[in-house]
């Protein structure tokens, strides 16, 4: 298969994806019966005409499956309706306004963590079984494995609440780096661990004693030639990487403060606030199929044979 | 035998366990042996640091902290037996399904989980909650969540398995015998997926504690006063308090990293190439 053939092909295939997540979540939510203006305790339910309002917008009374035509219908042209609950919401906020800052916020530390990640992982490998090697790969470890709620917790009490070295929110760029690189940190201790056992791996092929009997530098052959063979099991890890993305942003933006789609969609869970939680599924199902898919072409370049095995 | 003897030969995986095993045994006898009671308000004892009568202290209702955690890491096991019970279910079921028929179905099968899986837990575990409750977050809602999250690999671990038995000798033998397929599944070929299910335990039971914790902090947790090793962390995050998310986070952490240790133990054991 040809290259340009292998990328239309994964590209044209995130909309089927998109579109079975989004009915897979309808399902899920409209099947669960009750009517979504049963608020939950504490809440109070909106106005019957309002009411009125809602039913007609989502066509909640007619079959589900029509109903979910007219939402992808809506979803297409970018129309995600109003909140249930909230009277002066619509998902149209969330989605235009909160969830490009969580992607900003992933997106910032995901640039952290893959170069940092990459360098720790290549520096302990080439110094393997060394001091620096172990003492790289238990940080890395460590950084994976302190819960990120805690870290989160910390950083943003201590950095931005009481020492105020930064501000709490969306607006300073010092926030904005200073919460992405908290972000980092697990997925920084995830890559480094991967790339070094990737390089490791790969330092005993023949190659690289070639490399080296013909008189290359140890530092070209290990950013040049061994790296480059080492990615491929990185760009694999796309997804657990991704999940511990997501998963942090939800902690990290509480912590610092930062008006992220993340408090929106706890906040729709608690409330049963379904176009609200449909509407956020939908953005990060977009996100995560296509950065996948990016990955997958990432990897066919890197690796021709990836090509062949399809 | 010998797979035994590599298990018990690796001393990390040995420490791994006794800490397993401290750790369980603390969380559900001492709350029967604690002098006090793990929802014991005493509002005069708020926020106390550790003391003789309180060892870990006391939280923002004055309750012993020491007694929560226990309490605490019951109802997390809970949760994470429950949940570990329909991972396996659903992840034994459908991975010898896929690995048995093969072909079109297997192809289709994985496909659905590859999709779900690229999809991060926590979002589903959390769609999941909402459809299952509708006001009250309850033991057995998040159990449930938890495993609709976390079943897919599983089914793939034991779908490799299963593919890898379909090929021996002794189930082409059992076939041409004329044993059915649902004969071939209870006798030959489940059985010998005992060890891929036990490394799926370990892999799973960690991912499954850490989920309990992250919906927990995010107020989405069993309801009060019920405690969980999140809800306790949640407690410090709610008022302000570094010392319940350290202990929780500790609590965490040590069952992370062991039962991590273990499953890297068993695969060394149960993976004949990688124990030589």
């Amino acid at each position: 298969m040809s290259l340009a053939g292998f990328v239309l092909r994964r590209l044209l295939w995130t909309i089927p994806l998109v579109l079975l997540v989004m009915l897979a979540t309808y399902a899920l939510l409209r099947g669960a019966g009750g009517s979504p203006f049963t608020p939950p305790e504490g809440y109070i339910g909106v106005p019957e005409t309002y009411e009125r309002f809602l039913r007609d917008f989502y066509h909640l009374d007619e079959p589900w499956l029509v109903e979910f035509g007219h939402y992808v219908k809506n979803v297409f042209t970018f129309d995600f309706g109003p909140s249930l609950v909230q009277r002066n919401l619509t998902v149209d906020d969330v989605v235009e306004g909160a969830a490009p800052i969580t992607l900003q916020l992933v997106l910032l530390a995901a640039a952290w963590s893959i170069p940092l990640g990459i360098a720790t992982g290549l520096v302990a490998a080439a110094n393997r079984n060394g001091v620096v090697d172990r003492l790289l790969t238990s940080t890395a470890t460590v950084l994976l494995v302190v819960p990120v709620f805690f870290v989160a917790y910390v950083a943003g009490r201590y950095v931005a609440r009481e020492w105020h070295l930064v501000e709490l929110g969306w607006e300073s760029w010092e926030t904005r780096l200073a919460a992405s690189l908290v972000l980092a940190l697990a997925p920084i201790g995830y890559v480094a661990r991967l790339v070094r056992a990737a390089v490791v791996e790969e330092l005993v092929e023949d190659y690289v004693r070639t490399a080296r009997a013909k008189g290359l530098t140890q530092s070209r052959i290990l950013w040049l030639h061994v790296l480059r063979n080492s990615l491929t099991p990185f760009l694999s890890a796309a997804v657990p990487l991704l999940a511990l993305l997501v998963t942090g942003a939800f902690f990290v933006e509480d912590a610092f403060g930062i008006p992220g789609a993340s408090s929106f969609y706890v906040e729709a869970a608690r409330t049963r606030d379904t176009p609200v939680l449909l509407g956020v599924t939908v953005v990060l199902a977009v996100f995560v199929i296509v950065a996948n898919a990016l990955a997958d072409i990432a990897l066919a370049l890197l690796d021709p044979r990836v090509l062949e095995r399809r | 035998m010998s797979r035994i003897r590599v298990l018990a030969g690796n001393r990390a995986v040995l420490v791994a366990m006794l800490v397993l095993a401290a750790l369980a045994a603390y969380c559900l006898a001492w709350p029967a042996l604690s002098p006090h009671d793990a929802n014991g308000v005493d509002l005069d004892r708020s926020r106390q640091g550790p003391s003789w009568e309180h060892p870990l202290g006391t939280d923002q209702l004055g309750r012993d902290l020491l007694a929560r955690l226990a309490a605490g890491g019951r109802t997390t096991f809970l949760i994470a037996g429950g949940a570990l019970a329909v991972i396996l279910a659903i992840g034994t079921l459908y991975g010898t399904l896929a690995g048995l028929a093969g072909g079109r179905v297997d192809d289709a099968l994985m496909r659905l989980v590859d999709g779900l899986l690229a999809i991060p837990r926590l979002p589903i575990a959390i769609v999941i909650l909402v459809v299952l409750s509708v006001h009250a977050q309850t033991i057995a809602a998040m159990a449930f969540a938890l495993s609709i999250a976390s079943w897919m690999l599983t089914a793939r671990l034991v779908r490799g398995e299963v593919r890898a038995l379909k090929q021996k000798q002794f189930v082409v033998a059992a076939r041409a015998s004329g044993a059915s397929w649902t004969r071939i599944a209870r006798r030959h070929v489940l059985p010998n997926t005992a060890g891929t299910i036990l490394i799926a335990v370990f892999l799973e039971l960690p991912a499954v504690i850490l989920g309990e914790a992250f919906l927990s902090v995010l107020g989405l947790g069993p309801n009060p006063p019920t405690a969980t090793w999140g809800n306790i962390a949640q407690g410090g995050l709610q008022f302000f308090r570094l010392w319940e998310m350290l202990l929780a986070t500790i609590a965490i952490t040590v069952f992370v990293l062991a039962a991590n240790v273990v499953a890297d133990g068993l695969h060394d054991a149960l993976d004949p190439r990688r124990a030589e």
